[in-house]
């Protein structure tokens, strides 16, 4: 489970700010046979650096398992303190070659997480020459991209009464035939990745680590998807025959009001669905 | 001096840029910039420039700053070597492991680090220092007090664009161009030029500049036709302080606007930073404001015709 936002500090009930509670919800989730992994601030500015040093080692002494890193200022600061704690890149950290997953794994970087443009084969290439753990967002919204100026805000940070509720809200933003979410700091897709059908290809191709991403959704979309991955993961894992269960179709379509997608990672525009199983009839599918 | 440096997205723009008093040139290598083709150059194109350059007693630089696949590394290195072997020495890129990867093969290269590098701290910059920059692009929006950490603090040089674009998102740090449209051209020399992507191919099709609805959870309107900010600007009044605390390089950006308007701007900047220089004390910035009007009105005119084009030809289905 990782812990925090990365997109903005303010967000309520962000364990990324609150250090003091740290401890114990990284013990709570290691007594449950979880690990703990913790957000970085994806676009720390100058003054945002001192919270950067204090979280390293607050994530550090706590017994996180990792810290999620999206700024190369962030794993510079990791190492210089003697990487005490593995750094996961995250998918702002721009992974787009093997070259640049190396300078990172050799300043603490032990996973990966390759940009949303990134199709399969070239995370392949990523893992197997980049010598790191290659992370797939398997569900969820796919990060479009960051900025450091909230979107649902009038006014500035410290004065809008709107912050920091505005971004527990749902806010889609609609043009024409997109559909993005916003998120105050962040845009998301409006659709939902999903490789459900597409697992055992993952699995044969030898990737080992898949993301559900639940940042900005219900506790229901994350238990739910969490569980049908779950058990559409150990179905793959069996190697016998692999179909898709009604039941995890129905939790997928019901939580994604925007339709599915998965292009990026067959070569083409993110919001595209390549599949079969999903589409069925339904336009926005 | 802060050197000046002017796009050059074309041959007669590289000419024209040097000849109304650029210090420096970019140009992008086709393929590998963060333009679409029309506005970048073939190698036999780059070494003319390079000539131009030299004869002018100026510098060019190669801007190799898309973010590749890995399998185009290859491609990158023999690019690279040749014009390396052509005399060329002054590269800009983005991906820290192509920055140590030419390093290491020339390292006599000076490698600057791209504005899609999205440097916005002092820690940012001492990384791309690390992977072999002499010089860090700072974020279009980065402060004063970075700046001064940067220049201070850092030992890398530091590179400020004047006239640029706020894109909505943290410039590099955006795809959603790619996600709503994105394909595949794959070139003679085998690169893919990644139409949609601008952090891989150049070619942003702006969709933050169409009219969006905000629209909440049970379809209620919030907001209509809102903007996601994405704003071109065009700084003059920080020339001063930018060159009393020792910016090493001012850059004007602008491969995609007309080669007249570029002269103008660079022009412009010229005059503004040798009236600056030559008379700090007595420096006034009103008897600039008239001129620089009419550029940015000119600019403006030329970006909205090229974000209507762009976004329809986001539109069209392939």
């Amino acid at each position: 489970m990782c812990l925090g936002s990365p997109y903005c500090r303010r967000v309520e009930g962000n364990y990324s700010e609150a250090l003091d509670l740290l401890p114990g919800v990284v013990s709570g989730l290691h007594a449950a046979g979880k690990r703990a992994f913790v957000a970085t601030p994806a676009a720390p500015r100058e003054a945002d650096l001192h919270h950067v040093y204090r979280l390293v080692d607050a994530a550090a002494a706590a017994g996180a398992d990792a810290l999620e890193i999206h700024n190369m200022g962030v794993l510079r600061i990791v190492r210089t303190k003697g990487r005490r704690i593995p750094a996961h890149m995250g998918a702002y950290a721009n992974v787009y070659t093997h070259l640049a997953a190396v300078v990172m794994r050799d300043a603490g970087a032990v996973r990966v997480r390759p940009n949303a443009e990134v199709p399969l084969e070239e995370m392949a290439i990523l893992a197997r020459e980049g010598g790191v753990e290659v992370e797939v967002l398997v569900h969820g919204k796919i990060p479009l991209g960051v900025t450091d100026r909230c979107f649902l805000l009038t006014e500035s940070e410290e004065t809008d009464p709107k912050c920091p509720s505005a971004c527990r809200a749902v806010h889609w933003l609609t043009s024409r035939q997109w559909a993005l979410k916003t998120v105050g700091k962040g845009v998301l897709s409006g659709r939902d990745m999903c490789l459900l059908e597409h697992l055992p290809r993952l699995v044969a191709d030898g990737f080992r680590v898949f993301r559900v991403e639940g940042l900005y959704e219900t506790a229901a979309y994350r238990s739910e998807i969490g569980a049908v991955y779950r058990e559409a993961l150990a179905r793959a894992f069996d190697g016998g025959g692999y179909a898709l269960d009604d039941r995890w179709a129905d939790a997928v379509r019901r939580h994604a009001p925007r339709g599915l997608c998965n292009g990026y990672l067959f070569g083409t525009s993110g919001q595209t669905y390549v599949g079969t199983v999903l589409q069925d009839g339904n336009p926005e599918v | 001096m802060a050197e000046l440096l002017a796009s050059g997205g074309s041959m007669e723009m590289v000419r024209a840029a040097f000849d109304h008093g650029a210090d420096a040139v970019y140009v992008g290598a086709a393929g590998w910039s963060r333009r679409r083709a029309q506005y970048e150059m073939d190698d036999a194109a780059i070494v003319e420039a390079q000539r131009y350059a030299r004869s002018a007693g100026r510098i060019l630089r190669v801007a190799f700053n898309t973010l590749p696949a890995s399998s185009e590394v290859p491609l990158f290195l023999s690019r690279t070597d040749a014009l390396y072997a052509a005399g060329v020495r002054d590269f800009i890129l983005t991906d820290p492991g192509l920055m140590m990867a030419l390093k290491n093969r020339h390292p006599d290269t000076i490698l600057h680090a791209s504005v899609g590098c999205t440097i916005i701290n002092i820690q940012d910059a001492l990384f791309y220092k690390e992977a072999g920059a002499s010089q860090v692009v700072a974020e279009c929006r980065m402060g004063r007090t970075t700046m001064r950490r940067i220049k201070a603090e850092a030992g890398v040089g530091l590179e400020v664009l004047v006239h640029a674009t706020t894109c909505y998102t943290l410039l590099g740090r955006c795809t959603m161009s790619s996600y709503t449209k994105y394909g595949h051209r794959v070139d003679a020399s085998g690169k893919d030029h990644f139409p949609g992507s601008p952090n891989r191919g150049g070619l942003c099709y702006r969709i933050c500049l169409t009219g969006w609805d905000q629209v909440g959870e049970a379809g209620e309107i919030e907001a209509s036709g809102v903007e996601l900010p994405n704003r071109a600007y065009f700084l003059a009044d920080d020339i001063p302080y930018l060159i009393d605390h020792g910016v090493d390089t001012i850059k004007i950006q602008g491969r995609e606007y007309s080669v007249p308007l570029v002269s103008r701007m660079v022009r412009f900047y010229r005059d503004l930073i040798d009236a600056c220089v030559r008379d700090r004390a007595g420096f006034r910035m009103d008897p600039w404001r008239e001129r620089m009007a009419r550029i940015v009105a000119d600019r403006d005119a030329e970006r909205r015709e090229k974000t209507a084009g762009l976004i329809g030809e986001g539109l069209e289905t392939t």
